[in-house]
């Protein structure tokens, strides 16, 4: 139940190009066993939404020192529309149209949970994302 | 003098469902279509003997802070260990100076994301979980 990410990223900004190719089979923290929870989909933002916390990987204590990574991408057109990316009070960066991100993500705690928000005004951002995880931790029925 | 990234994530996590993400992207400044312009290359560096948490990445080597945070800077880190039991923790200082860890890199893992770098204080830092030599290899990619 493997699951693999690539990057293959170019520029050529220098004289002497930069090529990068890196792959990672992502795996449990400090294992070599997959990981094997995956939550995906899609949803909008509009830039009257305000500051959300995105609806996907809730954080949680159960969370803390585990695997998770994350990927989100921007699919506006619009190359002025971006997603404004913040973990908990912390700005991480801006997405703009057609960018992507792939982070680990810690999920430590409730106070780690991914914010985001369209802007500028008049903004409507349709996104992408999939969440790979560590299995939860099944809870007693009461 | 483009820089594009493009990600392919294939999985076969449940039984019933494969699926796969292919997405590219050309790094551009923000709000123009024009291309990122200045780099740092792709560096190294390697940690032996300490489990200390320090700064990467210093926001203040990335020339004048933008107010308003119009940038699109991107950030590209892989630990390149094989072992996927040792791993770097990667954290984003915020402008209060507080610490928000993003998460860990284990062996081979890398991450690509976007980088505010509008205040002096929201340096990336790394922290390694073992003694033992490790290895992180980055590049900044901004405007």
């Amino acid at each position: 139940m493997a699951t693999t990410c690539t990057l293959n990223l170019s520029s050529d900004m220098l004289s002497s190009p930069i090529n990068i190719t890196a792959s990672t089979t992502l795996t449990k923290a400090a294992l070599t066993s997959d990981l094997d929870l995956i939550e995906m989909g899609r949803g909008t933002i509009a830039e009257g939404d305000g500051s959300k916390t995105a609806e996907f990987g809730l954080p949680t204590a159960l969370g803390a020192d585990k695997a998770a990574k994350l990927f989100f991408v921007n699919k506006a057109t619009d190359p002025t529309y971006y997603i404004d990316i913040d973990l908990h009070d912390t700005n991480v960066g801006r997405l703009y149209a057609g960018d992507w991100m792939f982070i680990p993500y810690g999920m430590n705690d409730t106070a780690s949970e991914f914010v985001i928000e369209a802007e500028p005004a008049g903004a409507t951002c349709p996104y992408e994302f999939a969440l790979f995880q560590e299995p939860q931790t099944l809870v007693a029925h009461s | 003098m483009a820089t594009t990234a493009s990600i392919a994530i294939t999985s076969d996590i449940t039984d019933s469902i494969n699926f796969g993400i292919n997405e590219q992207m050309t790094m551009t400044q923000a709000d123009l279509t024009s291309d990122l312009e200045e780099t740092t290359g792709l560096a190294q560096r390697t940690f032996s003997g300490s489990l200390t948490q320090v700064v990467l990445l210093d926001v203040s080597t990335f020339g004048a802070i933008t107010a308003g945070g119009a940038v699109a800077h991107k950030v590209y880190i892989r630990n390149t260990g094989t072992d996927k039991t040792k791993g770097f923790k990667v954290f984003l200082a915020d402008a209060a100076d507080d610490v928000e860890e993003i998460g860990t890199l284990f062996g081979q893992d890398w991450m690509l994301m976007p980088w505010l770098a509008t205040d002096a204080s929201e340096d990336i830092m790394v922290k390694p979980s073992s003694t033992e030599k490790m290895t992180i290899e980055y590049a900044v990619f901004h405007q």
